[in-house]
């Protein structure tokens, strides 16, 4: 949301207006009642937008911890314009590709490409196009806010004035004066949301921006996430939550013990998947007991009862020959709710599958 | 320098000083010295006067050595283990900035940290002393005060490469603990071996050593703290201190000792920017 002082082209009186980037909106002079409309401009990208169709490219990414291989061999592109979500089990590997991909930690082989710049040879035009939220974010406990966006503002070489829109922007305009130390762990959050919206870049890079936050703060970040998506920021994403990344992305990576097992749309993993929809069918007097009919019903997966609902996973393409079969055989149907498959069933037949 | 941006080492200098400044211990450390100072310098006037400038320099130089190596270490041990155990280094090195700078940055900002507080603690005991029994010696007190601020300097440097080093802010304060030790039982360490290697009992125990053969003063420049009381007792032209009457060699000049300050300094900030760019964040 931005806000805006017009000046009144009758009277010269000054109105005070809010809207979107992109928005057209109608003013009436409230001295006059001169009618006008004003058209807030689309917000530019602090850096020149990659010329390809990637934003970030990763190729060959293998990062060992002694032993260990935290990355193996992992490749995948983040187109220009999407938002992308990075999904896998705790200690699967997703923190440690991000840090790779910024080169926070250097990587054993492979190759990654910000914007068009090469980390390792050109990271510095490589991270000017990059805000970076981190996981475990964290800062300085004896400055304030705003102290804490300045500095920021002025290791970017931004101006300084965007700082108090920002924090203002997240909701911690009233703690503007406080010192960080004494902040929780959520508003601390809060603080690195505002702090990766310096300097605009085209490209952020964001491991689990919602960890420890509030249904409130979630849901303002989530906005967010879109509104510069909406503005043509690529945004790579790393989540647990999978409703979140479900909500958000375009598409999704699946990582687990540091391979890249699946990446694609999230409906187009389930269709890979062949993971079935759900019907949940309310049937007066059914008692938990299934249906004989069901059984003989081609398609159908599995079929559970508890109480007076019926549990069936089946083919989408039989829905109906079981409605029919169940009302052919005299019972009466009351409610019929199907359940789509969910990320986060994909990722759970992913996982399982041992991939 | 092609390939360096000063404005971001400033910045990061900048942030790190305003950081500590705000620090409350930082200037209850700065009394603590004006205080030490003057009171130094009134035992060591006696009877009830204050003493002169080179009498309180004696006094308070084995303080300075105590005390300075210690807030070096407490200021710095946490620079890159803590701030990459923390997550702040996460956030600064995602920025277009180079580790050079943030390290030469962060240096620079604790340096200054640490020439602030002698600075004003000695600076206006200085003032003190001098306006009570006037300033004779007064050039040599301004040189106890900036080898005073190079101690520091020497250990910040030595202290920010063991945090480049260790993993942890835990190793990394460990480590510092190690140093500050070392640094202390220097000196005790050398007459052990200048005894247990036919150096005279006498000699020692009577407090007059002045035919300390060659390797006992050459292995003065491998402690930053011995290089730097010498550094002081050259400045005043002191030959006694600490008890022991002391006739340095000749070689042992005061721009040897500032040379050998000088890698103090630099050498371990070059292996902490060796360590450093290869880290893991």
């Amino acid at each position: 949301m931005i806000t805006k002082n017009v000046k009144c082209p009758v009277c010269k009186n000054i109105i005070t207006i809010q809207g979107n980037p992109g928005e057209k909106t109608p003013i009436i002079c409230p001295n006059c009642n001169t009618r006008g409309e004003f058209l807030f401009p689309e917000e530019k990208l602090g850096f020149q937008k990659a010329a390809g169709p990637s934003s970030i490219e990763i190729s060959g990414l293998v990062k060992h911890f002694k032993e260990v291989k935290a990355v193996d061999n992992i490749s995948f592109s983040v187109k220009t314009g999407e938002i992308f979500g990075l999904l896998g089990p705790n200690g699967a590997g997703k923190t440690t590709t991000i840090k790779a991909i910024l080169d926070l930690i250097h990587m054993n082989s492979g190759n990654v490409k910000i914007n068009g710049f090469d980390i390792k040879k050109e990271g510095i035009e490589a991270r000017a196009s990059v805000g970076y939220l981190p996981e475990r974010v964290a800062f300085y406990d004896n400055l304030t806010p705003l102290q804490t966006m300045n500095f920021f503002c002025e290791l970017w070489g931004v101006d300084k004035s965007v700082a108090k829109p920002l924090i203002k922007e997240v909701g911690l305009e009233d703690a503007i004066d406080r010192k960080v130390g004494t902040f929780s762990k959520g508003m601390v959050q809060l603080l690195g949301v505002a702090q990766v919206m310096i300097g605009n870049p085209p490209v952020y890079i964001l491991d689990e921006p919602m960890a420890g936050l509030d249904a409130r703060w979630v849901k303002i970040i989530r906005e967010k996430i879109k509104m510069l998506n909406k503005q043509g920021a690529t945004i790579l994403f790393s989540s647990h939550i999978l409703s979140e990344v479900e909500n958000i992305c375009d598409r999704v990576a699946i990582i687990n013990k540091g391979k890249l097992i699946a990446e694609d749309t999230v409906t187009n993993l389930n269709k890979y998947l062949r993971i079935k929809p759900r019907l949940e069918i309310t049937i007066p007097g059914l008692n938990g007991r299934i249906p004989e009919v069901i059984k003989t019903i081609g398609g159908v997966e599995v079929a559970n009862a508890k109480g007076d609902t019926l549990f069936v996973t089946c083919e989408p393409t039989v829905k109906s020959q079981i409605i029919t079969a169940l009302q052919n055989s005299g019972l009466k149907i009351d409610n019929i709710k199907t359940i789509e498959p969910s990320l986060e069933d994909a990722f759970v037949k992913i996982i399982e599958s041992g991939a | 320098m092609v390939g360096f941006n000063f404005k971001s080492m400033y910045t990061i200098a900048k942030k790190e000083f305003m950081d500590n400044i705000r620090s409350k211990w930082i200037i209850a450390i700065s009394i603590i010295f004006i205080i030490l100072t003057v009171v130094s310098s009134y035992v060591a006037g006696g009877q009830g006067e204050f003493g002169g400038m080179e009498e309180t320099v004696v006094s308070l130089l084995s303080i300075s050595a105590l005390l300075i190596p210690l807030i070096a270490i407490m200021l710095g041990f946490s620079t890159i283990a803590g701030e990459a155990e923390k997550g702040a280094l996460y956030v600064v090195l995602s920025y277009p900035v180079r580790r050079v700078e943030v390290l030469l940055g962060k240096f620079l900002g604790l340096g200054a940290v640490l020439a602030v507080t002698p600075l004003i603690g000695f600076g206006l005991g200085g003032v003190i002393i001098a306006a009570t029994v006037g300033a004779e010696e007064g050039v040599a007190y301004l040189a106890f005060i900036g080898l005073t601020i190079l101690l520091g300097i020497m250990y910040l440097s030595l202290v920010i490469f063991i945090s480049a080093l260790c993993k942890t802010r835990v190793r990394a304060i460990a480590g510092g603990i190690v140093l500050f030790f070392w640094a202390m039982i220097y000196g005790l360490v050398l007459m052990s071996i200048y005894i247990a290697t036919g150096g005279s009992y006498e000699d020692f125990f009577s407090g007059s050593l002045l035919d300390l053969p060659d390797w006992f003063w050459a292995s003065i420049v491998f402690s930053p703290n011995d290089t730097n009381q010498m550094a002081v007792m050259q400045a005043f032209d002191l030959k006694q201190a600490f008890g022991f009457q002391i006739e340095a060699p000749d070689w042992l000049s005061m721009s040897f000792l500032l040379a050998v300050q000088m890698m103090w300094v630099l050498i371990p900030l070059f292996l902490a920017y060796f360590f450093f760019r290869r880290r893991d964040i």
